[in-house]
């Protein structure tokens, strides 16, 4: 009997053995003949470039390539003392010593980006700013007439979570100083005295539904679908006085999101608010006051 | 050259215009900030450049640019980011230069998009060594008569104008490096050390910028494999190559020379593209091609290029001989190295495989033990036990 | 030089000797500075793989790696350099010695002296080959009959030993660039280069498989064999692998009745 299962175990080991040595006369043959160039990452991506597309490529689709492999790229500065990791960007002169976490719990971004804001050209980069630390939502949406206010709470970028006080919040390190890897997003406390977002992991799952399988959509209906998950976009989104104003009372409620006195007297000192008066006089195009565009640019 | 470049670096920077505390009056200007802007705001903040006494944002540019997330996509469709990180900013030589110095056409605020910056225009501070304004100029004039530039060219030769590099191209934003040699050579500020600046020289961080500026250039201001990346831009790209009739994929050759690996694993001391390319002691922005006989590898130098007295200089003149950016697919060019390698290629195959394909076969033949298609006559009645069984 | 015993009891078994303590020493000498070198050399060859980073700062990095490869690499060539003497003294005193001793010292004699050494091959070699090909390609049932060194172990022997020669001097000649290039032109370092890299890939790809599958991997040896430990050899393996050798050592010492058939 034990015999037997030696034998077995002898025969299954040969066996296995010999899937080893074919492996190996696999394995060995990169080995040896292995290409002796290195690929750079340009070769490669134009390699796929022509695997993917064939011949005369279009810009659009080089830049699409060329953003795939570009993804997330780090550029690193070793100064002896200390090693600066940060987002690689192309052509940019400054070190910006940080690296751009995606947000992967923002229905809108799955579309339109991080940097979505362009038809304001005079502040569009003032509002992509928002975007890194605001969702889509505090000002895009607002609450229904017959709905209850609003609260507002940070949620982690990576997990979507809530978050207390994200770091940098209430920091005076300079390095931490506006790192939040949070945003502030609105919500509601629900019957059982929980909070929620009003675009939680069940919205998210929708719309990585909806991407995954609007293939199937005819036309019509891509219209119509697009129509109706946008449906509680508010066309005349918040702007920049409804936070940033010496009134008692912004929109966003500062002290309870936990920005400390320093910060929230920045937010709504002269200085900003008076810029923002500015501003508004002669900058703030029509786009903010009622769903225009700005006047050099085109309607959609 | 290199050294006529530090002294304009070092000496402007430290003796430039008066930096009696200049740190004060920033962190004044920026809880003023709001008076400059109501100057410019009413259209009077037409600045003299050297008004004040130097402060990296007199203009409190960092109200907004201080935010992380300040961007947009370009219409050429690339991400511009202009958020400033002020403790990396000020951990360089600019920390002294205002914004405007280099954005000069930012005339108010809010502001139109900038232009791009030129590296040439004289900046508010004096350069020591002499009395003139400081600017990048002469090196940019060497930049264009070398082998990367078009001074030198025939307007018909230049092919590709958009291929030869700008200042940035190279340059990011410059970042000290400092050494602290108190006690053994070790990376970062001597604290010890620059106590002993700050016995005289007190105001201000006066002893802090000599000190990083002055250690930061006794060495590379960048690491070997970074120097070696930035080449990669261009001259790792195929296409580039072939553009400008240059040679393969020098980059690749590069990282499978020891000199290579070593700059892969960290060494700051193996050389990297600047140390052989740019003859020893010369400005780097000096680079000339191969064929003109003042460069550093043309084949006249190449000997005096290895056996600069930091690297090999115990060899022979015959040290030019070896060739560093071997393509081992290329048997015209490189003959030796590729029948060499093909040669070892095929004794390995040989090799291996022959005995790949034994053991397979004694594993199989393990297997069954005892079956042959012919049986010599006293072995056929012959009662056989595996092996196996006996173990 | 200890006389060792061609058969020694334990436990009722016959062992069969092989290895002196001294060409064991030389084993471990040689196994562990191989190893040395090869953990110490590939993350060079291989720089850009992932794990060939952690593998190097493991030891020491750029600034500490390269001197423990050097160090151990000149222990392997002293240990080459020992070898060479250590063969070459056997060979004369047990077999230039007996020609002496015979008043037969004739250079033919030398010579044939030289080619019956063990580690050369030879004749039977060959014909062990086809032997091994008859029983592989089930030709045959019998496994061929091996004497003392068979033609695996001999490929086994050579391939060090041609090895180091090249490798070794390649190496040095590396190590001492800048004074090498005194004597030979540049491009000489390129050809050391590749010498020196490859012969090792060679190397390793081989011991890693070939050798450790007759001393490792093997059914009958896993998970290691102990000769190179003990010296001596089972009963068992002296009838599968050096059966002619068992047969002619049984004989010599008396034992022809006991002889076993590798068939058994």
């Amino acid at each position: 009997m034990l015999d037997a299962l030696k034998a077995i175990i002898r025969t299954l080991y040969i066996i296995a053995l010999m899937g080893f040595t074919l492996w190996y006369g696999y394995f060995l043959y990169p080995v040896i003949f292995g290409t002796t160039e290195v690929e750079t990452e340009e070769d490669f991506a134009s390699q796929e470039i022509e695997a993917f597309f064939g011949e005369g490529t279009t810009e659009e689709e080089k830049e699409f390539m060329k953003s795939l492999k570009q993804q997330q790229r780090i550029s690193t500065t070793d100064l002896g003392y200390m090693v600066i990791e940060e987002q690689y960007v192309k052509g940019h002169f400054h070190h910006v010593g940080m690296k751009v976490e995606t947000d992967d719990n923002s229905i809108c971004t799955r579309c339109h980006g991080a940097v979505p804001h362009d038809k304001a050209k005079t502040i569009r980069a003032f509002l992509n700013m928002h975007a890194f630390y605001m969702a889509c939502e505090t000002c895009h949406v607002r609450p229904e007439d017959d709905e209850q206010e609003w609260e507002f709470r940070w949620y982690d970028k990576a997990t979507g979570k809530v978050v207390a006080n994200p770091p940098g919040l209430n920091t005076l390190d300079e390095s931490m100083y506006g790192n939040y890897s949070a945003k502030i997003s609105p919500g509601g406390i629900k019957q059982d005295g929980s909070f929620k977002f009003i675009n939680g992991p069940k919205e998210l799952a929708f719309v990585e539904r909806y991407l995954k399988e609007e293939g199937r959509l005819d036309d019509t209906q891509k219209s119509k679908m697009k129509k109706v998950i946008h449906r509680n976009v508010n066309e005349d989104p918040l702007i920049c006085d409804g936070c940033h104003t010496i009134s008692d009372e912004p929109y966003l409620p500062f002290t309870l999101l936990g920005y400390p006195q320093r910060r929230l007297h920045e937010l709504t000192s002269t200085e900003v608010v008076g810029m923002i008066n500015k501003y508004q006089e002669f900058y703030i195009p029509n786009l903010l006051r009622g769903g225009g565009v700005d006047k050099d640019v085109e309607t959609e | 050259m290199l050294g006529m470049i530090m002294n304009i670096d070092i000496n402007n920077s430290l003796y430039g215009v008066c930096p009696k505390g200049w740190r004060n009056v920033a962190s004044a200007c920026i809880s003023g900030g709001l008076l400059y802007m109501l100057l410019m705001f009413c259209g009077l903040g037409l600045f003299s450049s050297n008004s004040i006494a130097a402060a990296a944002d007199e203009l409190n540019c960092v109200l907004c640019h201080k935010y992380r997330g300040l961007s947009r996509i370009d219409e050429k469709g690339d991400f511009r980011l202009f958020y400033i990180n002020q403790g990396l900013f000020n951990k360089g030589p600019h920390k002294r230069i205002q914004c405007k110095d280099c954005h000069t056409d930012i005339d108010k605020i809010p502001h139109d998009p900038a232009k791009d910056v030129d590296c040439t225009v004289q900046c508010h501070l004096t350069e020591p060594s002499g009395e003139e304004k400081f600017t990048h100029k002469p090196v940019a004039e060497v930049l264009a008569k070398s082998v990367h530039g078009t001074a030198n060219m025939d307007e018909e030769e230049i092919e590709y104008p958009e291929d030869y590099p700008y200042c940035t191209d190279c340059h990011d934003q410059p970042l000290y490096r400092p050494l602290s040699f108190f006690k053994g050579q070790a990376a970062g500020v001597s604290e010890r050390g620059l106590s002993r600046c700050k016995t005289c020289h007190q105001t201000g961080d006066f002893a802090e910028d000599f000190y990083n500026h002055v250690t930061s250039r006794l060495q590379k201001m960048r690491v070997s494999a970074e120097i070696v990346n930035l080449c990669a831009k261009c001259h790792g790209d195929g296409k580039f190559q072939e553009r400008h009739g240059l040679q393969g994929n020098v980059v690749a050759s590069y990282w499978e020379t020891f000199h290579g690996k070593a700059a892969y694993f960290g060494s700051d001391a193996t050389p990297d593209c600047i140390d052989c390319h740019v003859v020893y002691g010369e400005n780097v922005h000096s680079i000339a091609g191969k064929d003109s006989r003042t460069s550093a590898t043309h084949e006249a130098n190449v000997a005096a290029t290895c056996r600069a007295s930091e690297c090999h200089a115990n060899a022979g003149e015959q040290i030019a001989g070896y060739q560093v950016h071997t393509d081992y697919d290329d048997p015209d060019k490189y003959p030796m190295q590729h029948y060499m390698l093909k040669f070892f290629k095929y004794l390995m195959a040989g090799v291996m495989y022959f005995f790949v394909t034994i053991i397979f076969l004694e594993l199989l033949r393990r297997l069954f033990p005892n079956f042959s298609f012919f049986k010599p006559r006293k072995e056929i009645r012959q009662t056989t036990i595996s092996t196996a069984g006996n173990e | 030089m200890q006389r060792y015993p061609k058969i020694v009891r334990r436990n009722g078994k016959r062992y069969f000797f092989r290895f002196s303590l001294v060409q064991r020493m030389q084993h471990i000498i040689l196994f562990t500075t191989v190893i040395t070198l090869a953990l110490t050399g590939f993350p060079l060859r291989y720089y850009n793989q992932p794990w060939a980073k952690p593998l190097y700062e493991f030891f020491g990095g750029i600034d500490i790696a390269p001197w423990i490869h050097r160090i151990t690499g000149l222990i392997l060539l002293a240990l080459f350099l020992f070898h060479t003497g250590y063969w070459i003294y056997l060979f004369f005193k047990n077999r230039v010695g007996r020609l002496i001793r015979e008043k037969a010292l004739t250079v033919g004699n030398v010579i044939k002296e030289f080619f019956s050494m063990e580690m050369i091959p030879n004749k039977k070699d060959f014909y062990d080959l086809i032997d091994m090909f008859k029983y592989l390609l089930f030709f045959s049932s019998r496994r061929p009959h091996y004497d003392r060194i068979s033609w695996k172990e001999k490929f086994d022997y050579f391939a060090p030993y041609w090895g180091i020669p090249i490798l070794g001097p390649a190496g040095v000649a590396l190590w001492f660039r800048d004074e090498i290039t005194q004597y030979v032109p540049g491009i000489a370092l390129n050809a050391f280069y590749i010498m020196h890299t490859d012969e090792a890939l060679l190397a390793a790809i081989f011991l890693f498989f070939v050798h450790w599958y007759n001393v490792h991997y093997s059914p009958e040896k896993f998970p290691m064999a102990t000769v190179f430990l003990t010296g001596y050899l089972s009963e068992e393996e002296m009838i599968h692998e050096h059966y002619d050798e068992y047969e002619r050592i049984m004989k010599e010492e008396g034992l022809e009745l006991e002889i076993i058939s590798q068939n058994h």
